[in-house]
C-alpha cells in the first residue's frame, strides 16, 4: 500500500506539471494568444509599446516561453519571494497569490462541506426509505424530488430562493460571506444556510437515487435472506449488513462529489456572493491575469488529484477485497 | 414506518424547521432611514454602494490608474493636487479644471512655455504622514509618472510636453530639468511647447500630492494602492494603523481590501478652510463600497435600503419599475457621460476605404432605432458629431449629414453611393461583386447589443446588402479590431469616453496616428493617420498603396491637432471643432450615434444628489444621505 501511495503522489506531481503546460499552451501558443496580446490587457487603454514592454518585464512576459514555464514550475514546487509554494503574484489584484488562495479555499471548503453533510443528511435517508418501500407513495414522490432536483438548474434554484426567503419573506439575510471568526456563528450559518441547500439539492436527489439503487440491490442478495432467516430484527438487518454493502460505492462518489466542489462552485458562489475559488476563477478568467488563472487550475486539479487517491485508499479499507501493489 | 420510528422523523423536521429560524432570527436588513427627496443637504450618514468589481487597471495606484471611478474617488475625496473640479455638472462647470492646492490661476509667460503656481499653507496629508503638502510632493508624483517601471498609463500627457520628462527613468528621480520648486509654496513648470489644456492635464490623480516618505517603498505598477494616503477630506478607514517607520512594517491598510471593499472616513487634518465648499461639500462621515458579484442582487438591496446607490444599467425587471412605478420615478439618473458610441468604419478596408462609401452610411445609419435598442432616450443624445458637447460644446452645431434626421435616410445614402466607384451600375447599392459581398459587420454578443446589430444590419442592409454580422464577446471585439492585419471593415463594439474634457484628451488616442501603436495594439482602430512603413511592417501595405493610388493622401490630423493644443486656452475648443468637423466630413472614420448618459440609481436616502461629470459618477463629496448611519469596514 505504501509503495502505491508513494506512485500515486509521483504521479500528482507530474499532472500538475502536465496541466501547466496545457494552460500555458492555450494563453500563448493558440491563436489570439501571446505575451503582447497579455500584456496589452494590463496597459491601458491606450498600449504604447513602451509600456506594453514594461509592462511584459513586470509579467516576466519577456522571457522566451520555455524560461517563463520552467520559472513557474520551478516557483511552484520551491517557493518563490512570497513563500512556499511560489505562486506568483496576481497582476489585476496585485497582490500575492497564496493568502489569496488559502483564504478562498478555506471560503469554499465551508461551502462545500456545509453543502456536503446536507446533502448526506437529505439523500441517503430519502434513498433508504425509498428503498424500504418501493413503489410506495414515498418512493414515487422521492423519485420526482431526485428528478427535479437533479433537472434544476444551481442558477434557477439560487434566483427562486432568493427571491421566495430573502427579497419576498426576509427569511433569510441574503448574500454574502460573513466570517465565523469575525461576525460569530449566527450571521455566519444564516447566510450560509441558503446557498448550502442549493447547491446541495443536485447532489442529494443524486445521492437518494444512488442509495436507493444501491440499497434495492443488496436487498436482493442471498446474505441478506441468510441474515433474516438467522432470526436478525429487520433493524439490524438493514443497518448492519444492508447499509454497510450498499454505501461503499457512495464513498467513493462522495469524495469525488467534494473534490469537485472544493475545485469552485462557480456558479453558486457568484449568485451568492460569497468569495471562493470559483469567483476567483471566474475573476482571473474576465480580467485575463494569466497567473491567476494558472493557480487556480493547479489548485483545482490537486484538490481533485488528491481526492482520488483518497478515495482510492478508503475504499481499500472499506473493501477487503481490493488490495493495491 | 416500521425501520424508521415516528418519532424519528419528527426530530429531523424539528431541526429544520429550527434551523431556518435560527437563519431568520437576529440579524435584520439594515434599511436605510425613511425616504425623502431632495431638499437641503443634509450632514453625516454613509453613502453605501456595492458593485461586481472595481476594475482597477493598476491596482488604485493613483500614477497609472486608468479608470473613471477610480478618478473620481481620487479628485474627490482621497487627493488634492494643483487643480481640481467642482465636483459638480457639466451645466455648473464640471469639465472645468478650478485651483485647488494652488491658491488661484498660475502665473503663464507670454510664450505660454512657463506656468508658476503657488500653493496654499495649511493642506495636510492624512495619518500616519502628520504634516503639511509641499511643493516637493507634487513633484514627487511627477517624478513617479516618469518612472517606467511605474507605468504612468497616461504618461504620454507630461512626457514631451514638460521639459525634460521621458516616462523612461530607471528609478524615482525628483531632479526634472521643467519642474523647479524654488520653495515649499512654489512650483514652476517648463513646457517644450505651448500646450492650451495643460490645466487639464494638472488635474489628472497622476499629479496629485504623494508623501516620498510612504511611497518610495513602492517601485512597481500598481502597488502603493493599497497605502494610499490622503490629502484631502476622506481617507480609507484605518489609515491612522498604517506602520510606516520603515518599508518592511507597512501592512496593508485594513479599510481598503481589493476583493472585498473600501470604506472612506473623514480625514481629521484635512481643514475646510484650504478648500472650497464649491468644490466639497464634504456632507456624508463616510463611503462604504463593497463588492457583490450578483449584480441583480445588488439592485434589490438598493430597492431594500441595504444601500444607497447601485451605478450602472439596472436589470430589466428593475428598470421597468423605475420607468412606470410613480413610487420609484426618481430614483434612476441619466447624466451625461461624456462618452460617444459610434460604428468604426475601416479606412484600408473595402469597400469603406471609399470615402463615399462612408457617408452612406452616415446617411443611412438608424441612429434613433439603436438608441431605442440599446435603451430609449435615457440613454442619450442623438450624436451628430464625435465628441459629446459637455467636451466640446461646439459639437452640437457639427452636423455634416443634416439629411439624416435620425432614422436614417436611404436616399440620401444611395444618392452618396452612387458616386463611389464599388457602385458599378449605379443604382445606389454597392455591387462590386468581391468588395460588396460578405462584408464582416463586427458587433458585440452581450445585451443589447444583438438587438442593436439588428436594426443597424437592417439600416445598412439597402446601400450593403452583403453585411454579414459576427457578434463576439467585448474583450474578443476590442482585441480583434486593435489587429491591423485583421482589417475588420466595420464594427459596432466599441465606445469611447474622455480623459479629461478638453477635446485633445478626448480626440487624441483615437485619431492620431500615434494611437496607432503597433501592428496588434491601437485604440485608432479606422487607422486615421497611418504611415506606409508601418502599413508595410504590418501587412497591410497593399491595401495602404491601394487606397493611396484610389483617394489620394490618407487622412490625417496631426498636423491640426498639433496646431490646436498649442493654441491658448480660448482658442483650443473652436480649432477642434475645425478638426471634427474635418473627421466627419473628409475623413469620416466614424458614424458617432448617441452621446451616452451614466446611469446611476439611488434610493431616496440620497437626501441631495450630485453628479460629478469630471468622473462621470455620482458626486459623493457633494451629495448627501439621510440615513444616520457610521460608516463600517466593509473590507
Amino acid at each position: 500500500m505504501l509503495r502505491y501511495i508513494i506512485r500515486r503522489l509521483i504521479w500528482l506531481v507530474f499532472v500538475l506539471v502536465v496541466i501547466t503546460a496545457i494552460t500555458y499552451s492555450i494563453f500563448f501558443l493558440l491563436p489570439g494568444g501571446g505575451t503582447d496580446t497579455i500584456a496589452q490587457r494590463f496597459a491601458g487603454r491606450a498600449p504604447r509599446p513602451e509600456l506594453v514592454q514594461e509592462v511584459k518585464i513586470q509579467m516576466g512576459l519577456d522571457k522566451p516561453i520555455y524560461m517563463q514555464f520552467f520559472s513557474f514550475t520551478k516557483n511552484l514546487f520551491f517557493g518563490d519571494q512570497y513563500g512556499w509554494p511560489g505562486f506568483g503574484k496576481s497582476f489585476t489584484l496585485r497582490l500575492p497569490m497564496k493568502p489569496i488562495l488559502l483564504e478562498r479555499t478555506l471560503v469554499t471548503l465551508q461551502l462545500a462541506l456545509g453543502a456536503a453533510v446536507m446533502w448526506l443528511c437529505i439523500g441517503i435517508p430519502i434513498g433508504v426509505l425509498s428503498a424500504l418501500r418501493p413503489r410506495s407513495l414515498f418512493d414515487r414522490f422521492a423519485m420526482i424530488f431526485a428528478l427535479v432536483g437533479i433537472s434544476i438548474p444551481v442558477f434557477v434554484l439560487g434566483a427562486i430562493g432568493l427571491y421566495a426567503l430573502v427579497y419576498k419573506t426576509h427569511l433569510l439575510p441574503g448574500t454574502g460571506y460573513y466570517s465565523i471568526f469575525e461576525y460569530g456563528f449566527q450571521p455566519w450559518f444564516s447566510h450560509f444556510l441558503l446557498p448550502w441547500f442549493v447547491l446541495s439539492l443536485l447532489y442529494a436527489a443524486f445521492y437518494a437515487r444512488l442509495s436507493r439503487a444501491n440499497l434495492l440491490e443488496v436487498m436482493g442478495e442471498d446474505y441478506m435472506r441468510t441474515a433474516r432467516s438467522k432470526g436478525l430484527t429487520e433493524r439490524r438487518v438493514i443497518v448492519h449488513h444492508g447499509l454497510r454493502a450498499s454505501m461503499t460505492p457512495l464513498v467513493t462518489v462522495f469524495g469525488l462529489d467534494l473534490a469537485g466542489l472544493m475545485a469552485g462552485a462557480i456558479i453558486t458562489e457568484r449568485i451568492f456572493n460569497i468569495p471562493g475559488i470559483g469567483d476567483l476563477a471566474i475573476k482571473s478568467i474576465g480580467s485575463q491575469d494569466v497567473y491567476a488563472i494558472l493557480d487556480v487550475t493547479l489548485v483545482a486539479a490537486f484538490i481533485i488529484t488528491f481526492a482520488n487517491l483518497v478515495v482510492d485508499i478508503v475504499y481499500a479499507f472499506l473493501d477487503p477485497r481490493v488490495r493495491y501493489e | 414506518m416500521g425501520f424508521v420510528k415516528r418519532r424519528t422523523i419528527v426530530a429531523l423536521a424539528s431541526v429544520v424547521v429550527l434551523a431556518l429560524v435560527a437563519a431568520a432570527c437576529g440579524g435584520s436588513s439594515t434599511s436605510g432611514a425613511s425616504s425623502s427627496s431632495g431638499g437641503a443637504p443634509i450632514k453625516g450618514g454613509t453613502i453605501r454602494e456595492e458593485l461586481q468589481e472595481f476594475g482597477w487597471t493598476s491596482g488604485f495606484d493613483p500614477t497609472g490608474e486608468y479608470l473613471g471611478t477610480a478618478w473620481s474617488l481620487y479628485d474627490q475625496m482621497i487627493m488634492r493636487g494643483l487643480m481640481t473640479y467642482n465636483h459638480r455638472g457639466g451645466d455648473e462647470g464640471g469639465n472645468i479644471p478650478v485651483p485647488d492646492i494652488a491658491t488661484g490661476p498660475p502665473t503663464v509667460s507670454a510664450d505660454e512655455l512657463t506656468y508658476e503656481f503657488e500653493l496654499k499653507t495649511g493642506v495636510m496629508f492624512g495619518p500616519p504622514v502628520y504634516r503639511e503638502v509641499t511643493s516637493a510632493d507634487i513633484l514627487y508624483s511627477f517624478a513617479r509618472i516618469n518612472t517606467a517601471s511605474l507605468s504612468a498609463l497616461y504618461g504620454n500627457y507630461y512626457c514631451g510636453t514638460i521639459t525634460g520628462m521621458t516616462c523612461d527613468k530607471d528609478k524615482v528621480d525628483t531632479n526634472i530639468e521643467g519642474i523647479e520648486t524654488p520653495d515649499a509654496t512654489h512650483i514652476t513648470f517648463h513646457l517644450d511647447q505651448p500646450t492650451g489644456d495643460f490645466l487639464y492635464r494638472l488635474a489628472m490623480p497622476a499629479t496629485k500630492a504623494i508623501p516620498e516618505e510612504v511611497a518610495k517603498c513602492f517601485t512597481k505598477a500598481g502597488d502603493y494602492g493599497p497605502y494610499l494616503i490622503s490629502s484631502s477630506a476622506y481617507m480609507f478607514m484605518g489609515s491612522e494603523d498604517l506602520d510606516i517607520t520603515s518599508c518592511d512594517t507597512m501592512e496593508p491598510i485594513s479599510g481598503y481590501d481589493v476583493q472585498k471593499g473600501m470604506t472612506l472616513v473623514r480625514n481629521p487634518n484635512y481643514d475646510p478652510a484650504t478648500d472650497s465648499t464649491e468644490i466639497r461639500e464634504a456632507n456624508i462621515d463616510g463611503l462604504q463600497q463593497a463588492i457583490n458579484t450578483n449584480y441583480d442582487d445588488i439592485f434589490q438591496r438598493l430597492l431594500d435600503g441595504q444601500i444607497d446607490v447601485a451605478a450602472g444599467t439596472p436589470p430589466k425587471g428593475v428598470l421597468l419599475k423605475f420607468e412606470t412605478d410613480p413610487q420609484y420615478a426618481n430614483w434612476l439618473h441619466a447624466d451625461p457621460g461624456d462618452r460617444t458610441w459610434y460604428i468604426t468604419m475601416n479606412l484600408f478596408a473595402a469597400p469603406f476605404d471609399d470615402v463615399h462609401v462612408r457617408r452612406a452610411v452616415n446617411l443611412a445609419f438608424n441612429k434613433e432605432g439603436v438608441r431605442k435598442a440599446y435603451g430609449g432616450e435615457k440613454r442619450g443624445d442623438i450624436a451628430t458629431s464625435v465628441e459629446p458637447p459637455t467636451v466640446l460644446p461646439q459639437s452640437v452645431d457639427i452636423n455634416p449629414y443634416p439629411a439624416n434626421t435620425g432614422e436614417g435616410n436611404n436616399d440620401a445614402a444611395m444618392e452618396e453611393m452612387k458616386q463611389s466607384r464599388y457602385d458599378l451600375n449605379k443604382d445606389g447599392i454597392c455591387n462590386d461583386g468581391g468588395a460588396c459581398d460578405n462584408i464582416l459587420f463586427l458587433g458585440r454578443n452581450i445585451d443589447p447589443w444583438p438587438e442593436m446589430d439588428q436594426v443597424a444590419m437592417a439600416s445598412l442592409g439597402t446601400i450593403l446588402p452583403g453585411l454579414t454580422l459576427r457578434e463576439v464577446d467585448t474583450t474578443t471585439g476590442y482585441t480583434t479590431l486593435q489587429q491591423m492585419k485583421k482589417l475588420v471593415p466595420i464594427s459596432s463594439v466599441p465606445g469611447w469616453g474622455k480623459d479629461y474634457a478638453s477635446p485633445f484628451g478626448f480626440d487624441y488616442y483615437i485619431f492620431h496616428s500615434d494611437g496607432i501603436y503597433s501592428c496588434t495594439g491601437s485604440s485608432n482602430y479606422s487607422l486615421v493617420g497611418l504611415g506606409k512603413d508601418l502599413a508595410d511592417s504590418c501587412g497591410i501595405g497593399a491595401e495602404y498603396d491601394a487606397y493611396v493610388q484610389n483617394n489620394g493622401d490618407v487622412p490625417s490630423i496631426d498636423a491640426k491637432m498639433a496646431e490646436c493644443v498649442a493654441k491658448p486656452a480660448d482658442e483650443v475648443n473652436p480649432c477642434f471643432a475645425e478638426l471634427d468637423t474635418y473627421l466627419m466630413e473628409t475623413a469620416v472614420p466614424w458614424v458617432p450615434w448617441v452621446w451616452a448618459n451614466n446611469w446611476t440609481s439611488v434610493n431616496p436616502t440620497v437626501s441631495t444628489y450630485v453628479f460629478d461629470q469630471f468622473g462621470n459618477t455620482i458626486s459623493y463629496i457633494n451629495s448627501a444621505v439621510n440615513n444616520g448611519l457610521a460608516p463600517e469596514n466593509v473590507a
